[in-house]
Order: C-alpha cells, then sequence, then structure tokens
C-alpha cells in the first residue's frame, strides 16, 4: 500500500531522515518507534505532506512525492498529530463535516453520525466548541476528523500519549476496533513497547533519522541495537 | 458543567441561525428607512450614499479579513481599479453603466491576480504587500494618461441611467441602487460563511495544518477570498465613479479607501456581517455631520479617538455591544424565570 524508497529530509545542515526505505502492506498495524528525535514525526510529516522529502513515496501504487499536503489527503493518507489540532472554534461536527466534504468529496451527515458513535462523541457533537474538550475527547476527535476523510492509511502520531493506563487500554482496545471496521492500514507511533506488541503486527524503528530494524515487536524489542538506541548500552 | 444532548442543540444552533438572519433583515430594513426618517434632504442623502459606499468596502474588508483570515491594507486598490474600469467601458467603449459596474469588478479581480503571491505571506508582511501593490496601481493610474487622462483625472464619462422610468443618478435613486448592492453582497456573505466553504475559511485562519491535513486547500480557498473581496470593492468604486461623476488618480487611489474601511469594521466589529455595514454609516455619519462641526480642519483626529475607546472598551465593536446586550437581556429574563419556579 505505502512504500518509501530512500526517503531524506534535511533541515539546513540537520539530516532528521536519511534513506528510509520500507512498504507497508494493506491491513496492516505498523508501530514505528525510537527514542526522542529519531525522526518519527518527521517521517509522518513526509509521508503526509508536511514537510518536502527527497526519494520516493508511493501510495497505491501512485508516486505521492510531490503532491501537496490535502491532495494526500484526498487520496487516502489520514493523519493526527501528537499534539492534537482541531479546528477550534467549530463544533465537533462541524470539524467532521469540514473533513468529510473536503477530504472525502461528499457530505453524508448519517456517516458523521456512525462515526461520532464509534469514537464515542455523539454526545459533544453540537454541544461545544472543540477546545473545550477534554484531553481524550481532542485525541478522539483527532482521530474521528481523519476517519471523515475516508483514509485507506491512518498515520496515528502518538495518540496514547498522556493517557493513564485503564484509558490507554481502552483506547487501544478502539483502535483494533477501527482497524476492523473502516478496513484501515494503520501506522501508530508509540514509545510503549506493551502497546506496541499488543496492538501491532510489525515494528519499525528509527534512531538519529536512520531505520535501524524492522519486524515482529518481539524481534525488534530484542534487537540489540534497539536495545542501545533506547538505553544507550549494548545488550547484554 | 453543562451538558447538552444533540437532540436538544441542533434546533439551537438552528434558532440561533434563524435569529441571526432576523436580525440582518431588521438592520437592513432600517437602513432602508433611514432617508425617510431623516427627512431624506438631498445633502443628508448624499451623506447617506457615501456612508454605504463605504459600508460596502468596509464588508468586502471584514470578509477577507474574517473568512479569509487576510488584513488588507490596500482596499484603495481594487476601489480605484473598479472606478477607472467602469468609467473607461462606459466613456470609451460605450458599455452600458449598469453593465459597465459589475465588469468594473471584474476587473478589480483580475488586478487581485497579481496579488496571489502574498498569500504565500501572512500578518504584517501579507498587510504591506497589499499597501505596496495599492501604490504601485495608483502610479499606473497617473502615468497612462493616454487611457486614464492621468493627474488631470477623467471627467466626461457617464452617470447611473434612468431605468423603468427612475432616474437612478438623482439622490434617491442613487440611494436605493448602492442599497441594493449593499444589501446583495451581505446576503452573499451571510450564505457563504453559513457554508462548508465558510466553515472551513474560518477554520483556516485559525491552525491552517488542521484544515490542509484533512484535504482543504487552504491556498485556493483564501484565492477565492481575495478575489471575491476584490470585486465587491471594484463594484463599489465603480458605483462611487458613476455617482460622483468625476476620477483623478490621488483620489480614487487615496489611502482613504483603504483606511476607512478598517476603521468602520473594527468599529462595527468585522466578524459579523452587520457590523461593518453599520459601522461605515455610524463613523461616516459621526465624521462628516459632529466631528466636522466641532474640529473643521483636523476633525479625523476624533475619529482616531472614537475608534480608540472602541476597542479598548468594547474589542468586538458596535456587534458586539448589541450581541452582549441582548444576551444580557436573555439571561436576565432566564433567571427572572427560575426565580419565579423556585
Amino acid at each position: 500500500m505505502l512504500e518509501l524508497d530512500a526517503v531524506t529530509v534535511r533541515f539546513g545542515g540537520l539530516t532528521a531522515l536519511s534513506d528510509i526505505s520500507f512498504h507497508i502492506k494493506k491491513g496492516e498495524i505498523l508501530g514505528l518507534v525510537g527514542p526522542n528525535g529519531a525522526g518519527k514525526t518527521t517521517l509522518f510529516n513526509s509521508i503526509s505532506g508536511l514537510v518536502k522529502a527527497r526519494g520516493r513515496i508511493t501510495f497505491n501504487g501512485t508516486d505521492v512525492t510531490g503532491l501537496p499536503l490535502h491532495k494526500r489527503a484526498r487520496a487516502g493518507i489520514g493523519r493526527t498529530f501528537q499534539i492534537p489540532q482541531p479546528m477550534h472554534h467549530l463544533s465537533v461536527r462541524e470539524n467532521l463535516a469540514v473533513a468529510q466534504v473536503f477530504g472525502a468529496g461528499r457530505h453524508d451527515e448519517n456517516r458523521i453520525d456512525e462515526i461520532l458513535a464509534v469514537m464515542e462523541l455523539s454526545h459533544k457533537a453540537d454541544a461545544d466548541a472543540a477546545n473545550a474538550l477534554a484531553l481524550q475527547e481532542l485525541k478522539r476527535l483527532e482521530i474521528a476528523k481523519a476517519l471523515a476523510t475516508e483514509p485507506k492509511l491512518l498515520l496515528l502520531d502518538e495518540v496514547l500519549a498522556g493517557l493513564e493506563s485503564n484509558a490507554k487500554r481502552s483506547f487501544m482496545m478502539k483502535l483494533k476496533e477501527l482497524h476492523k471496521l473502516f478496513g484501515l492500514t494503520i501506522v501508530i507511533v508509540e514509545h510503549d513497547i506493551e502497546t506496541i506488541s499488543g496492538l501491532c503486527t510489525r515494528a519499525v524503528v528509527l534512531n538519529f533519522g536512520q531505520l535501524i530494524a524492522d519486524g515482529s515487536p518481539t524481534e525488534v524489542f530484542n534487537n540489540p541495537a534497539v536495545v542501545e538506541s533506547y538505553t544507550g548500552t549494548a545488550h547484554a | 458543567m453543562s451538558v447538552t444532548s444533540p437532540a436538544t442543540s441542533a434546533p439551537v444552533a438552528s434558532s440561533r441561525f434563524q435569529g441571526r438572519g432576523a436580525l440582518l433583515g431588521a438592520g437592513l430594513v432600517i437602513l432602508a428607512l433611514l432617508p425617510l426618517l431623516t427627512g431624506a434632504s438631498p445633502y443628508m442623502l448624499g451623506l447617506l450614499i457615501s456612508a454605504l459606499i463605504l459600508s460596502g468596502l468596509a464588508l468586502s474588508w471584514a470578509l477577507l479579513g474574517n473568512l479569509g483570515g487576510m488584513v488588507s491594507f490596500g482596499h484603495a486598490a481594487f476601489f480605484g481599479v473598479g472606478s477607472y474600469a467602469s468609467a473607461l467601458l462606459a466613456a470609451k467603449l460605450g458599455v452600458p453603466v449598469l453593465l459597465a459596474i459589475p465588469l468594473g469588478g471584474v476587473v478589480a479581480t483580475l488586478s487581485s491576480i497579481a496579488m496571489l503571491p502574498a498569500l504565500r505571506l501572512s500578518g504584517p508582511y501579507f498587510a504591506l504587500a497589499i499597501l505596496a501593490y495599492a501604490q504601485i496601481f495608483r502610479i499606473l493610474a497617473t502615468e497612462l494618461d493616454w487611457l486614464t487622462g492621468g493627474a488631470a483625472g477623467l471627467q466626461r464619462y457617464p452617470g447611473l441611467p434612468t431605468l423603468f422610468g427612475i432616474d437612478l443618478a438623482d439622490r434617491a435613486g442613487s440611494y436605493v441602487v448602492v442599497l441594493a448592492c449593499v444589501v446583495l453582497f451581505a446576503v452573499v456573505y451571510v450564505l457563504l460563511r453559513k457554508s462548508h466553504v465558510g466553515t472551513a475559511l474560518r477554520a483556516i485562519a485559525e491552525s491552517e495544518d488542521a484544515t490542509r491535513v484533512v484535504g482543504v486547500n487552504a491556498t485556493l480557498l483564501k484565492s477565492w477570498m481575495l478575489f471575491l473581496s476584490a470585486f465587491i470593492a471594484g463594484v463599489f468604486g465603480a458605483l462611487n465613479a458613476h455617482i460622483i461623476g468625476f476620477l483623478e488618480p490621488d483620489y480614487a487611489f487615496s489611502g482613504v479607501w483603504s483606511v476607512m474601511p478598517i476603521i468602520a469594521a473594527v468599529f462595527g466589529g468585522y466578524r459579523s456581517v452587520l457590523g461593518p455595514i453599520f459601522g461605515a454609516v455610524v463613523i461616516y455619519l459621526f465624521d462628516q455631520v459632529i466631528a466636522k462641526s466641532l474640529i473643521p480642519v483636523g476633525h479625523q483626529i476624533l475619529l482616531g479617538i472614537v475608534l480608540a475607546i472602541m476597542v479598548l472598551l468594547a474589542p468586538n465593536g458596535l456587534a458586539g455591544l448589541v450581541r452582549r446586550f441582548f444576551t444580557k437581556g436573555q439571561f436576565n429574563k432566564t433567571s427572572e424565570k427560575s426565580h419565579a419556579g423556585a
């Protein structure tokens, strides 16, 4: 579904991503892990079109490397931000309506109601502006907004961060439900090894902008290079 | 913490829209009745026509600011281009005036294409770029004297015609034409704001990335707002040109046409539709009737003082004050009812 070929991103003299190449199969839930500053969010930004990347990004057989952000969204690449970015002064329903009309090219209130119900936001749909929502609700809105664009690939940037363990567990169940219900391919950035192991079929590890491991969560988290990148010491 | 169910909040939102529509309608009726209320002397009609021209210009400025998220210091460019284009089309090509006026708006829109690169800029940089464009158009109008008459200006071009036996060049006729244009563009503004495009535009002004990531082509929508704003300003420039009957670059591209709509819109409340319209009428009449009689030379200083007081005490302008008044009234009624119930 998504193929990255030698993707490189430089900010002035800093190389944020260096020759990243891997592919994601349709229906996969892939965990993208790595220490802070490893380049995970930059990789999301380059896939979604927020930053320009060298190399080649192919989505569903089409080269999207040169496409602007809004065209990639319309092509089926949905994403969330680490710090939720709702359209603050619009209601939850208006947020979804804008995403649906411009991202999916249609307006279907029934579909919006379905998404609201799945994301447990029905009671907040028309009540308040999005900036009045609590953190967990904002995170659900962030995903709901992406779902309204009818994505084929969903990039989730630390959606579980800041949640306490019970909320985290229920959010994980929700992500599994969404994966089945909407037939999504998901890439999730997450630090927590348990979450990745419980949710993902595969994990890719970045460190200092380079891909250092790619495999099943068990393989990856036993990889000495990965352990070293997290602990700063070689694997015993 | 209050929780509103979707079932109850949807009608509330709908009635809020109807309430706003009713407020808009009532406001415009009052505006239409103003000449009768003032006795419709030719002098007062003339003042009101000028005030309404400013209303239209303030509306176009507020549309760009509110929906496009752009602050323009150069609306004189669109106003001047519209006025010259319409006057020249009527004078040199014999285009009927009522067709030349919207064509003036079209030419102003075309002139705004030159400003598209400025859309990459934001905040004060965009404002300054537009200010520079306005100066370029003023210089062009002065230098292209074979077309525009240069600094000497244009005088011999047709005024508003007679339509169905009504002389539109007459003050009352001109007033009706300008008022109709203000109402038309206010309705367009309301419909646009209520549409998905309007909703997306309001969101762009807050967070462009949040909208682009869900498929909104922010640059395209902002361009449309620039075009629409330029068109409206151009139409009112054209109307003004055919009503006053003379044009010169220093007048048509005067900084007044850039500054006054800002003052009017901010005074009236640029986030609303009615705010810029009524703000322009109040500000213009205050300036011409009260400030000029108090300080014949340098009366604009009073405008500055009034605007500063308004911004400090009521940042949402007249519209905000009216809204606050009605909200307070409703709150009082609700609390009276709840006390009675208790």
